[in-house]
């Protein structure tokens, strides 16, 4: 059953990745833009068990970690990503105010894409990983969750889709 | 509780690994840089594709978002090109006067003429019907009243009227505009008027003297050489008039002058010692032969339906 699961969600992971990374990264938008694979991790972390979560988490973090745009150590994403994940559905799974809400989903999504990023900037300054002036992480943090608070809505159809499709969910949003 | 423990066992696994991961890299391991250029180098192409495609949309959204900024641009490479263009413009100009210009003063080198070169400032209005320039040199340059002016042809006016830095050309196409002229070769003479067109008329003296379309016209001379000097280009015979009862024969005339070009001219402030006579005649253009080829063609034996 798992095995199914993690070989139909390889491919949409990796698909996920390759759009983030040939095709939303060409755009230089304002206010540092949004990461889909982000989004995408979150979004399946709140609906999934934590167990499922943190492989996704993992998942998701060591395909953040592979791409030529993070300056970080190999391994700081997946970590980050990994207990990101595992807290989100540790808090949201199973409450239905969050799961059966896309509100709530989408509430989750962008408040974890902000408290990951501050959390990557924080274990980034302990790794001796340069993220640039204070206001410019500011001004960084603030367009990287308002993106994420315009494209949640968006994708999460799809995302929430997906998730039904890959573990045989009933609800879909 | 026991999914919980599963859970927890399964996180505290992949933590230990991606430590694991962290302490690799800041190690600096090989294996981890080779795992991260690896990908990269299967991206790579996805990356490039997405750039080609996505690049007008770029445009657009780079645009949009940088609207004040690309319009501030646009207005700046606007000024910039009509700057450029001026340039452009002035340097085209000013290849012409350069080319004039050389033109005239191997001219007046051949025959040996003292000019004063002179940028042409202004065409005189034609509404009285007189055929004018003025030119940015006057007294303080040496320039006289009834000076020979050229061009870079031959003939182009002479001095009307001079003021300190500017002086008046009454052109040769001028219909008031009097010129004693000679045919190359032949020395015949007549009365050059001008007509106020490209075109002028020439009156031979004697009549029976003879000429013909082709033949050369320069100028006679006058005294102390003013207003002419001798051996300047005026033009060639277009046209003869042979009327008969007419007392002499008279010709049209085509000045080697585009009066309408002008550019620079030169006034000519001392005559050559010597008549230069038919040395300033112009050289005839000589005809390039033009090689041709001649294609056979061979009918196909089989004719076609």
């Amino acid at each position: 059953m798992f095995t199914r699961q993690i070989s139909i969600a390889a491919p949409i992971f990796l698909i996920i990745y390759v759009i983030q990374e040939s095709v939303i990264s060409q755009f230089r938008l304002p206010g540092g833009g949004f990461s889909l694979l982000l989004i995408f991790a979150f979004t399946w972390a709140v609906l999934s068990e934590t167990e499922v979560a943190a492989v996704i988490g993992f998942a998701a973090g060591f395909l953040m970690d592979l791409s030529q745009s993070t300056s970080g150590p190999f391994g700081q994403w997946t970590l980050l990503m990994l207990i990101s994940g595992y807290a989100i559905s540790y808090i949201g799974y199973g409450d239905d105010n969050v799961q059966a809400n896309a509100i709530g989903i989408i509430f989750f999504v962008v408040i974890a894409n902000l408290l990951v990023e501050i959390a990557y900037v924080a274990t980034g300054a302990l790794l001796g990983v340069s993220v640039g002036s204070f206001i410019q992480v500011l001004i960084t943090l603030f367009g990287m969750s308002l993106w994420a608070l315009l494209i949640s809505p968006i994708v999460l159809p799809v995302f929430s889709r997906l998730h039904a499709l890959v573990f045989d969910s009933r609800s879909t949003l | 509780m026991r999914n919980g423990g599963r859970a927890r066992l399964l996180l505290v696994i992949l933590m230990v690994t991606s430590l694991f991961l962290i302490t690799l890299d800041l190690r600096g391991v090989k294996v981890i840089d080779n795992f991260k250029q690896g990908s990269q180098t299967i991206m790579s192409p996805f990356q490039r594709a997405g750039s080609v495609v996505l690049t007008p949309v770029k445009n657009f959204f780079s645009d949009v978002t940088h609207l004040g900024r690309t319009r501030n641009q646009i207005e700046k490479l606007k000024a910039e090109n009509a700057n450029l263009k001026q340039q452009l413009i002035n340097r085209k100009n000013a290849d012409v006067l350069l080319k004039q210009l050389k033109s005239i003063l191997d001219l007046a080198g051949t025959a040996g003429y003292k000019v004063v070169n002179a940028k042409v400032i202004s065409h005189g209005s034609s509404q009285s019907f007189s055929q004018t320039i003025t030119i940015d040199s006057g007294t303080n340059a040496g320039i006289k009243k009834n000076m020979t002016v050229l061009s870079q042809y031959g003939i182009a006016g002479v001095v009307k009227d001079v003021y300190p830095n500017t002086a008046l050309i009454q052109l040769a196409s001028d219909p008031s505009f009097r010129i004693g002229a000679r045919i190359a070769g032949t020395q015949q003479i007549g009365i050059l008027n001008g007509r106020g067109t490209r075109s002028a008329s020439l009156q031979l003296l004697d009549n029976s003297t003879t000429i013909k379309e082709g033949d050369v016209l320069l100028s006679r001379g006058s005294i102390a050489n003013r207003p002419f000097v001798p051996g300047v280009p005026l033009g060639y015979v277009t046209g003869v008039d042979n009327s008969a009862g007419a007392v002499a024969q008279t010709a049209t005339i085509r000045y080697y002058t585009n009066f309408s070009t002008l550019g620079v001219v030169a006034v000519v402030v001392t005559g050559s010692k010597s008549n230069p006579g038919d040395s300033l005649v112009p050289v005839k253009p000589r005809v390039k032969p033009i090689p041709t080829v001649t294609v056979f063609v061979t009918p196909s034996p089989t004719p076609t339906k």
